[in-house]
């Protein structure tokens, strides 16, 4: 309808380029002294004003969630309830914020001679830390889903000895974890047998018939998703997830991201165009909730949120970091997947309008989910909204089935006779999981993740996916598996068949009575 | 390779790939569940009430082309009761509307459906092309924009009709989803993904095609021999739009439920109530009597500007500072006549009736 619009047009009809500066003076707009060294939105700032205009934005962004009662007053201490954890992925930003925070929070308190004050045991040098305990530096090594890759724990470990800090403590974890029981126990996860065994068939929860190595089983997940998009998507959420997990094992009550303003708007507007919009909150500020007997709430801040690419890349090119994490087959692959198009979009937007990137960032703040749900989504552990698949049944039919109602009379297809339309329902029904099929995954599942499973390319494809394709069930994560035998549990007191495939003798069994013997 | 079955019949040999869903399905199936998914979005939304007078904005241009068709076929099928009328506008831009303009007067016959076309030269004084020498061609999409969608409820408030159905499709509203965010549109963003808006002094408005996909109306029209023009304007496009058309034709090709996972989204959320507090009140022009969030509406301050040859004081702070400097607004101003909602009865003008 917007037929108005011809995008082949000269160029002085598009927006109108903004300058990066005035170019009327070189002096930094901070201290007004010193010349710039840099321009940061249009603005000229010297070396020495630099420093605090990121540190200043990145506690801005951080400190009013530290205390348990958010945007509280803060003004005598900042004291956490539990314990923190810091995400690194050893690129850009996540470097930074490692070295932020370690300036900010962690740094030795040493008098100029070299010596504590009052010694070590001093009240004034016992537990004065912000949070709990050691800071835990988690790192997820994603080289299992890229095969060929080089496996990157031994640098990360290193860039976090650099600091020698004894409040620093390293937990590397690696994407194939998610399916790995050592890992799930070892963050208190539930064991049960049907949870272990539990695996999908399309959209269908059964019972596993193969036993495969954490690896192996990742590789089987990520080789079932329908697209590129879905593959990149699902690696991300992974490492979320790992994150989370283990953040609450160890009572955390924060777990630090170092998503940038550029990343933060690269990932609502790639959420968005997911279908994630009702988790449009939690990609800026969100409370995550362990299983009651799991831990406290855990709060995931990303403190550079205000804090552009540039600027990040700036800090650590000027505090002389080592930057081991990037590139890789995460960030810059998959060039036909919706993570990777949106960056590339917003990436060519900041060098063009930076203003643009944070008017993303500052427009998406500004929303809320439009109705409240108590439902969580088993795959990605967010809210889950109601109604979702009537929404999509709706909007696009994929059966006759769907419009049962509409297809009798003269509102049925009218190059189907009355029969033809009754047998279509009826063979659609029959396919239909009932009590006596297997239990559905889809109601378990928000729009994102079902349409993640679900949504195929026009390609037909998602290419240059890993080796270890697998054509029948494939294993879930071991969250899924068990929020599915928490809720196939509630749906029924009893068990709840699983869809387990029969065997010919089985078969026999059950029918001999009634079978004739050849002879 | 044998041709394969349509994955909805099972009967049919499959012609076409749906877009949205991938499926491979036959020609009748394909019209069947277009038709019942708008069918669907109408009944679901409950749109109209039996013995509704209902404009359908028509351009000539496929999706009103295509609403048009459709329209008329639910209508009947699944007897909505409802009077149905053609309502266009006539922007004024040589060799772009003359052409399509014909194909809405062959649909007025076809049908049989009375047409009302309202011309910018007859409402505002001023044609596109008028407007285009003046301001030049970097501007004028903010003219259009704004003179169009007034003429709409002008014509209609002419046609006495309680309700227009635009053919605004599902990658429209996907792609103005993604400007309203890059432009922080707050107040449109809001708003952008309801089916049906009405401001108090509005007529209803709905996009029946909210969630057919472009590609599929031009198949529609395809199959259907539907005839219609391609309306690209020969002046300056909506650079912001173009962004965003072309970020969105690439995730669509990545994925082609993006489209529709981005209509999702935006129905998810809404604006937190804090916001909303601080936006603008709706009020009357005091000039014109249309809906305006300032003394004077968008359409009479453009209008103003151009009668007095300052046409930038409606788009810039600037402008508008230079022409309030230039002294209050002389009394042999040309205006916008005063609008007046439609009261129920007959229609206030003829109309053009399918000879």
């Amino acid at each position: 309808m917007s037929s108005c619009e011809n995008p082949n047009v000269d160029k002085d009809a598009l927006m109108p380029r903004r300058q990066k500066f005035d170019g009327k003076t070189k002096i930094c707009v901070r201290c007004k002294e010193n010349t710039g060294n840099v321009v940061i939105r249009y603005s000229v700032y010297c070396k020495t004003c630099f420093f605090p205009l990121v540190q200043t934005r990145f506690r801005k962004s951080l400190e009013p969630s530290i205390n348990a009662t958010p945007d509280g007053p803060r003004k005598k201490a900042l004291k956490a309830v539990g314990s923190l954890v810091i995400g690194l992925s050893g690129g850009t930003c996540s470097t930074a914020m490692l070295d932020l925070v370690a300036k900010s929070y962690f740094a030795p308190k040493n008098e100029p001679t070299g010596k504590l004050k009052g010694g070590k045991d001093h009240p004034r040098n016992s537990d004065k830390g912000v949070w709990k305990g050691k800071a835990g530096i988690s790192y997820v090594e994603v080289c299992g889903a890229f095969p060929g890759e080089k496996d990157r724990t031994e640098d990360i470990r290193a860039v976090v000895e650099s600091y020698s800090n004894s409040n620093f403590e390293f937990l590397p974890l690696r994407l194939e974890d998610s399916f790995d029981s050592n890992w799930w126990k070892s963050v208190g996860g539930d064991l049960s047998t049907s949870a272990q065994s539990l695996a999908r068939l399309d959209l269908h929860l059964v019972n596993s018939s193969s036993e495969s190595s954490p690896l192996q089983a990742l590789r089987t997940y990520l080789s079932s998703l329908p697209t590129q998009t879905a593959f990149y998507s699902a690696v991300q959420m992974l490492v979320r997830l790992l994150l989370l997990h283990t953040s609450a094992s160890r009572d955390a009550s924060h777990l630090l991201l170092g998503t940038s303003l550029t990343s933060l708007s690269v990932n609502l507007i790639s959420g968005i165009a997911q279908g994630s919009g009702y988790q449009v909150t939690e990609e800026g500020k969100e409370e995550w909730n362990p299983r009651p007997e799991h831990g406290m709430p855990l709060r995931i801040v990303r403190p550079l949120r205000d804090v552009g690419m540039k600027e990040c890349t700036i800090w650590d090119w000027w505090c002389k970091l080592k930057i081991v994490g990037e590139p890789r087959s995460l960030y810059s692959g998959g060039k036909n997947a919706i993570g990777a198009l949106t960056r590339d979009f917003i990436f060519g937007l900041e060098s063009d309008y930076p203003a643009t990137v944070s008017t993303v960032a500052r427009t998406c703040a500004k929303l809320t989910p439009k109705e409240g749900s108590d439902e969580i989504c088993a795959l990605c552990e967010r809210p889950a909204q109601h109604g979702v698949q009537a929404w999509k049944s709706r909007i696009s039919i994929r059966s006759y089935q769907e419009v049962s109602s509409a297809v009798s009379g003269n509102t049925r297809p009218p190059h189907l006779t009355e029969e033809e339309i009754t047998n279509l329902t009826k063979s659609s029904l029959d396919i239909t999981p009932t009590s006596d099929h297997p239990f559905s995954l889809t109601p378990l599942l928000c729009y994102a993740c079902h349409t993640l499973l679900t949504s195929r390319s026009s390609r037909g494809l998602a290419a240059s996916l890993p080796q270890g394709q697998s054509t029948g069930d494939v294993p879930l994560p071991l969250w899924v598996r068990s929020s599915a035998d928490m809720a196939i549990s509630a749906h029924s007191h009893e068990s709840v068949p699983l869809a387990v495939k029969m065997s010919r003798r089985e078969m026999e069994k059950e029918i001999s009575e009634f079978l004739l013997s050849d002879e | 390779m044998a041709p394969r079955s349509c994955a909805l019949c099972l009967k049919a040999k499959s012609m076409l790939k749906r877009p949205k869903t991938g499926q491979q399905i036959c020609r009748d199936c394909f019209f069947y569940v277009f038709e019942t998914e708008v069918h669907n979005t109408i009944i679901h939304s409950k749109l109209f009430n039996p013995g509704d007078r209902v404009a359908i904005g028509a351009s000539g241009g496929k999706d009103s082309t295509v609403l048009a068709y459709v329209m008329k076929t639910l209508n009947e099928r699944y007897q909505y009761g409802l009077e149905l009328f053609l309502l266009s506008i006539d922007e004024g831009i040589t060799g772009y509307r003359d052409d399509s303009l014909e194909t809405v007067k062959r649909n007025q016959e076809q049908y049989d459906m009375p047409l009302k076309i309202l011309s910018y030269g007859e409402l505002y004084g001023w044609t596109m092309d008028a407007i285009v020498s003046q301001v030049g061609r970097k501007n004028n999409c903010t003219f259009c924009g704004v003179f169009r969608r007034q003429a709409l409820d002008r014509g209609a408030a002419m046609l006495n009709v309680d309700h227009i159905v635009t053919g605004h499709n599902a990658d429209d509203i996907a792609e103005t989803v993604l400007m309203n965010i890059m432009r922080g549109d707050i107040a449109r963003l809001g708003r952008c993904t309801s089916i049906c808006t009405q401001g108090e002094d509005t007529i209803r408005r709905s996009k029946p095609f909210k969630y057919a996909y472009e590609k599929e109306i031009v198949m529609y029209a395809y199959f259907k021999k539907l005839d219609y023009f391609s309306t690209e304007c020969i002046y300056s496009p909506d650079a912001y739009r173009g962004h965003a058309r072309a970020f969105l034709k690439d995730l669509e090709a990545a994925r082609p439920s993006a489209i529709i996972d981005i209509i999702h989204s935006g129905e998810a959320f809404e604006i937190k109530e804090e916001i909303k507090a601080t936006q603008k009140v709706q009020q009357t022009c005091q000039r014109c009597g249309y809906m305006s969030s300032n003394p004077l509406c968008k359409a009479c301050t453009l209008l103003e500007g151009l009668e007095r040859g300052m046409a930038n004081s409606g788009i810039t702070d600037r402008g508008r500072r230079k022409l309030d400097a230039e002294g209050p607004t002389p009394d042999n101003l040309r205006t916008i006549p005063f609008f007046r909602r439609p009261s129920g009865g007959y229609p206030a003008i003829a109309v053009e009736l399918p000879s």
